[in-house]
């Protein structure tokens, strides 16, 4: 071991210990920090580990390798291997009486003195120390030592004892080895194998070699260039691990003829590697100047018989700092945790994760696997903090019943959470138009009803006669600006814009007060102001600054309202028009616009976009010119369309521009539920047949579906067919008389159906003349309930006559409608069957059919069928 | 905003893949040991192992539910070399292990001479089919003609990727306007830079797939790929799993505008990127919606990544392996402005909208 470069080593028994060695040996003690904080002067390792240095050895000097003593022993018994050959015992313990006192200090010595390269402790007779030497001449390079050998053999070359300084440091002075290998060779690195504590794997000069001690003249042995760091894996004892250069060998000592296979080579040399102790098959690999830790996850033990196949290696590296890394060690039992150290000496510990994989499930929770283990993360229901995925919205809104209030249709905003502007102008915006809609049909059925969802873009262009503009006085001031002359369909937009209420009254007053009730000064005022009540505008402001949630600066803004003059050069229009841009509210902003625009020219009022579409719009009615205002509108509908903004529904209205919009709103967004219900709200047919518009369908009933939320699909399912009535599925089961073939059905446009296996079946009309427990053709008895053992049949309907006109009542208007209890049910499986009510009661305590010796398990066919909707555990 | 909760696993080995079914009321993990488990969640939310059995003489690499309305089935990949289709038998005695279910095989596929590292089964419009992906690079198709009989099935396609094949995703969209399309990854770690990513699209007239799109940009080993469920978009998402986190968004280019009959042209575009991983990363998973992506990574961290209404993609969480929550000190991603976030996007022409206002 050079100077320069620390290694690292694990106690194998203290696992909270460990040394690190360059020209000293340094003990160390790691102690988790998180629970506490950093002690004076201790290392940090991790955010949670901390390492303070316990003793320093610097006895051995040139060190070149370093092997811990496997057994337990409290004072950390180490063998160094030195530069000249020599293994010397040392330990890093401050107490001197322990049975290992005679152990330290002593030395073993090879005949010729040349480097000792590995050390290797033999694991089950824990005296023997193998050492690996360079080599030198004929002598040999493995030498097996044993520690406890306390003699001087005889034969000792005389020279040897006269090298040892005086005679009481003799006994101290091991010169004998127990065996010696590898004659004429070097030894580069060193195993035992765990199979036979006689088995030694020798990584010699050109090949791999297992010696066996109990008949030493015999050796295996395998040429190769990859002879350094042999290392056996300590889950599977046949898979050993060997480098050269950049490339690491994996070998099978069944079929130790060639490595089983070559990891892919690196660009650098290797320095160390390692296999995991904690887990099966992970090999730690690291090469020179590098900061990264290659690691080989070998999934399958080679199977060496028969089989070509290589085993599968997941490849991956870790960075555990940002420096060179000297070395590294694998904790001995902490799972895949290890210590690295760079040249420097800074050490840092840190754990491998294992690879997680992880899955959604469909309501809004996480689960990751991470190693043998399973963690769930589920979404805090409380949690405001972040605003919620369009999943968790779409739920929580599902069960709140959006999108199905069809008369307040603005109040689905409020169902939606009352968060979302867009929805907001949207859910208002279809609220006109239904009731406009309404009102149209009122006035002239069929006429221009289904122009109103058309959207102001088409109104506008309908509008055929020019309109003329006039002049109009502003109330209280002495001055005129041009007002177009509003015809139907100008005033109908408005009305759409919610400017104005219905009938011909173009008054905006109640619409100004609806606003200042909901606190929107502001936006008051400009409405007053752009209906050129300049009186009413600065009221409003006043009102707003001295409400309690107001702000005190409207009144600044009214003052400088009042100071409005016409003309042109004036300050005031100088002074306003530049620090107009200053204020914050869009509203304020464009009613100074409005005041010191050239007349005919309202751009700063039309092209602020922080203005909501529905005023903007609103005012381009009042004021621009038709050739203007189609202009106006065509392009502003257009930006809506490209950035998918729900305001924008307001001009496209339900028709293909809609859709078009509303594809970018659900691009954007994935709020299906939003697009599906919007469409439903009185799209003509040819727009619901849009594919898009099937397909938002299709993927908002699907999530439903995923959410156990049946009863609410089945109530959109209603809710759609009540506008596409070609959405109602036919019917899925008839019932047919075992006598004459018949169906015995009256109605069969409702019959119920669930899942697979289960089907039940309602009877309502019936024939007055015949017996409900018989069939309708042939007047014989139906099957007996397998419970009561009476006939099944269906309770006398209401139903007058039994003319086939009946056949298509509507059941929902059929006041005595069978009690499901009453229901016709059979399994699937075995045909038996009986009334809804007595299986039900039957399948609560058993499992098996009601019908004597019938085994089959009815109730748990279908494991769709027992799930629970999700919407009755909801809260 | 999450907290993590552990569920006793119970595997003898590595778990490889987590799998919920289509109502998320089911699940199934698979493992080194060999075993695939059922999990079934009771009504106070606890998972219950309900099934625990050995699938395959290999790792079982994923594990992965069919639509309920094709009955309870799984199918599992392995190490060695087949992929198989399960089944669920109620009703037979098992009384002895009451809240116990019973799995029997219906078919092992056998065609990979490689271990299979990915299977799927179709999208449920598609009928009963199944896809894996093998380490030799072939991706096969699989079809049940008779959804009763799942002990029959026939070998459909065969595309041949060229290169060792790691997971596949199936397009989920149903909408009749994108064909069926299947996007493969490949983890081939080989050093010549060629693009990890290919995608398949089937072609009505000649009933076979052909390559649609090849992803020219990502170049490194592939681990994870996954389509997000479509939800009615006019494009498709599809999150990769390589060095970093990427996301990239297909547009297919409408169809009167290319050339009939032949493969859709798609604008493609990477919507996000990154690397907060600082490392290899291992899986993605989309939930429900497309629109939160959950990523984990050699770093031993899950993240969450959601778009904001100008599609920017953020980390909006991030949690340990293990659970833990992390703390102030590495957060740090949560903040920095991350690469992705600054990609400008085709979806990002929000210039006038308005916003923020109130109406009446």
């Amino acid at each position: 071991m050079s100077g320069t470069k620390p290694d690292i080593l694990w106690a194998p028994h203290q696992v909270d210990r460990f040394v690190v060695c360059d020209s000293e040996l340094s003990l160390y003690h790691v102690e988790s920090t998180v629970n506490s904080e950093l002690k004076a002067g201790s290392l940090r390792l991790s955010e949670d580990s901390a390492a303070t240095l316990l003793s320093i050895n610097s006895d051995t000097p040139y060190m070149k390798c370093v092997a811990w003593y496997l057994n337990y022993d409290p004072e950390c018994l180490l063998a160094v291997g030195q530069a000249n050959g020599r293994v010397v015992l040392t330990s890093l313990g401050q107490d001197h009486n322990s049975k290992f006192k005679d152990l330290i200090g002593k030395e073993f010595v090879p005949k010729h003195a040349r480097q000792c390269n590995t050390l290797a402790w033999n694991p089950l007779d824990s005296n023997w120390l193998a050492a690996g030497l360079d080599k030198h001449r004929a002598d040999f390079s493995v030498l097996i030592w044993d520690i406890c050998s306390k003699y001087t053999p005889d034969i000792v070359p005389m020279e040897k004892v006269r090298l040892s300084a005086g005679e009481t440091e003799t006994t101290l002075l091991v010169t004998k080895p127990l065996y010696e290998l590898g004659q004429n060779d070097a030894c580069l690195s060193l195993c035992w194998l765990p199979r036979d504590q006689k088995l030694l794997l020798a990584g010699m000069h050109r090949n791999l070699a297992i010696f066996d001690l109990r008949n030493t003249s015999q050796k295996m042995f395998v040429n190769t260039k990859a002879v350094q760091g042999v290392t056996v894996d300590p889950y599977f004892h046949d898979r050993v691990a060997s480098f050269y250069e950049g490339q690491v060998a994996i070998w099978d000592l069944r079929k130790f003829e060639k490595p089983v296979l070559t990891l892919t080579e690196q660009p650098k040399p290797l320095t160390k590697v390692a296999w995991c102790p904690t887990r099966t098959g992970l090999l730690a690999t690291l090469t020179r100047d590098s900061n990264i830790i290659r690691l080989y996850d070998m999934q399958h033990t080679p199977t060496p018989i028969g089989d070509e196949t290589e085993p599968t290696i997941i490849e991956r590296s870790v960075q555990p700092c940002d420096n060179y890394i000297a070395s590294f060690a694998w904790h001995p039992t902490s799972q895949n945790r290890m210590i690295v150290v760079t040249p420097n000496r800074t050490m840092s510990d840190f754990t491998v994760f294992e690879r997680i994989s992880l899955a959604w499930s469909p309501i809004t929770s996480l689960m990751w696997a991470c190693g043998r283990h399973l963690y769930e993360c589920a979404e805090e229901e409380n949690d405001n903090s972040l605003e919620k995925d369009i999943a968790t919205k779409m739920r929580l809104r599902a069960l709140s019943r959006y999108g199905l209030d069809t008369e307040q249709v603005w109040r689905n905003h409020i169902l939606a959470g009352n968060e979302d502007p867009q929805l907001k102008s949207l859910w208002y915006t279809l609220h006109f138009m239904k009731q406009y809609t309404e009102d149209m049909d009122q006035k002239s059925p069929g006429n221009k009803g289904s122009l109103v969802y058309a959207g102001i873009k088409s109104i506008v262009k309908s509008s055929l006669g020019m309109v003329e503009s006039s002049r109009h006085n502003w109330s209280s001031l002495d001055k005129q600006s041009d007002i177009q002359n509003l015809n139907e369909e100008r005033i109908l937009a408005l009305q759409l814009c919610g400017w104005i209420k219905k009938g011909m009254d173009v008054d905006v007053g109640p619409f100004l007060n609806s606003l200042v009730q909901e606190g929107e000064w502001e936006r008051a005022a400009a409405v007053a102001l752009f209906n050129l009540d300049i009186r009413r505008a600065i009221q409003i402001l006043n009102e707003g600054a001295s409400s309690e949630k107001g702000d005190l600066n409207l009144n600044v803004v009214a003052m400088a309202l009042s100071g409005y003059t016409d003309e042109k050069n004036s300050l005031w229009r100088e002074m306003c028009s530049t620090l107009r841009l200053q204020l914050n509210n869009p509203y304020l902003c464009v009613m100074f616009a409005f005041l010191t625009s050239e007349t005919g020219s309202y751009d700063g009022v039309l092209y602020e976009n922080k203005v909501a579409v529905r005023d903007r719009v609103a005012f381009a009615c009042k004021f621009l010119s038709d050739s203007q205002l189609n202009r106006y509108i065509e392009k502003l509908t257009n930006e809506m369309k490209e950035a998918g903004n729900l305001e924008g529904i307001l001009l496209t209205g339900l028709t293909k521009d809609g859709v078009d919009l509303m594809e970018s709103y659900v691009d954007r967004t994935g709020d299906v539920q939003t697009a599906s219900y919007c469409m439903l709200q009185g799209s003509p047919l040819d727009v619901l047949k849009d594919e898009r518009v099937q397909y938002w369908i299709e993927n908002y009933r699907n999530l439903l579906d995923a959410w156990r939320f049946w009863h609410k699909r089945a109530e959109f399912d209603i809710h759609r067919s009540k506008l596409d009535p070609s959405s109602k599925p036919l019917a899925q089961v008839f019932v047919s008389c075992n006598f004459c073939g018949k169906s015995i059905s009256y109605s069969c446009s409702t019959v119920p159906h669930q899942g697979r296996g289960f089907s039940q079946y309602g009877v309502s009309g019936s024939p007055t003349k015949s017996k409900v427990t018989s069939c309708p053709g042939c007047r014989k008895p139906l099957p007996r309930c397998a419970l009561c053992l009476i006939n099944m049949g269906t309770p006398v309907s209401s139903c007058p006559g039994g003319s086939k006109s009946d056949e298509k009542v509507d059941l929902s208007k059929d006041k005595k409608l069978a009690q499901f209890n009453n229901w016709f049910t059979w399994c699937h499986n075995c045909r038996h069957g009986g009334h809804a009510g007595h299986m039900l009661s039957w399948f609560r305590d058993h499992a098996e059919c009601p019908v004597s010796a019938c085994t089959c398990k009815c109730m748990q066919l279908d494991t769709t069928g027992n799930l629970v909707p999700a919407e009755t555990v909801q809260p | 905003m999450f907290v993590a909760r552990h569920i006793a696993a119970d595997h003898k080995d590595l778990i490889h893949d987590v799998s919920f079914d289509f109502h998320g009321r089911r699940m199934a993990t698979c493992s080194s040991d060999q075993s695939v488990k059922v999990w079934d969640k009771s009504e106070s939310g606890d998972w219950h192992c309900t099934a625990s059995w050995k699938t395959h003489s290999g790792s079982v690499w994923r594990v992965t539910w069919a639509h309920p309305e094709f009955g309870q089935v799984l199918a599992s990949c392995s190490f060695d070399r087949t992929a198989a289709v399960w089944e669920e038998i109620v009703g037979e005695s098992n009384d002895k292990l009451r809240g116990q279910s019973h799995w029997v095989k219906r078919t092992t596929l056998v065609d990979s001479r490689t271990s299979v590292t990915d299977v799927k089964f179709a999208p449920k419009h598609m009928g009963l089919m199944l896809a894996t992906c093998s380490a030799d690079g072939i991706v096969r198709i699989y079809e049940a003609p008779d959804v009763m009989n799942l002990s029959q099935w026939s070998l459909q396609h065969e595309i041949s990727c060229k290169l060792s094949c790691s997971c596949i995703s199936w397009n989920p969209s149903s909408s009749r306007a994108h064909s069926p399309m299947i996007a493969v990854g490949s983890d081939d770690s080989s050093p010549n830079a060629m693009a990890k990513v290919q995608i398949f699209e089937y072609n009505e007239n000649t009933r076979k797939y052909t390559k649609a799109e090849t992803l020219m940009t990502v170049t490194d080993p592939v681990h994870d790929i996954a389509f997000a469920p479509n939800l009615g978009r006019s494009f498709h998402i599809l999150a990769i799993a390589t060095k970093d986190v990427r996301i990239f968004t297909l547009k297919p280019v409408r169809k009167e505008l290319t050339s009939s009959g032949g493969p859709t042209k798609f604008e493609i575009h990477i919507v996000a990127q990154f690397d907060n991983h600082n490392s290899q990363v291992w899986r993605v998973s989309w939930n429900i919606t497309g629109t939160v992506l959950a990523s984990s990574g050699d770093d031993g961290c899950v993240r969450l990544w959601k778009a904001n209404y100008m599609d920017n993609w953020k980390c909006t969480g991030i949690l340990k392996g293990n659970g833990s929550p992390v703390n102030g000190n590495s957060q740090q991603g949560n903040s920095n402005p991350s690469l992705g976030s600054n990609i400008p996007n085709l979806q990002n022409s929000l210039n006038g909208s308005s916003s923020g206002r109130k109406h009446s």
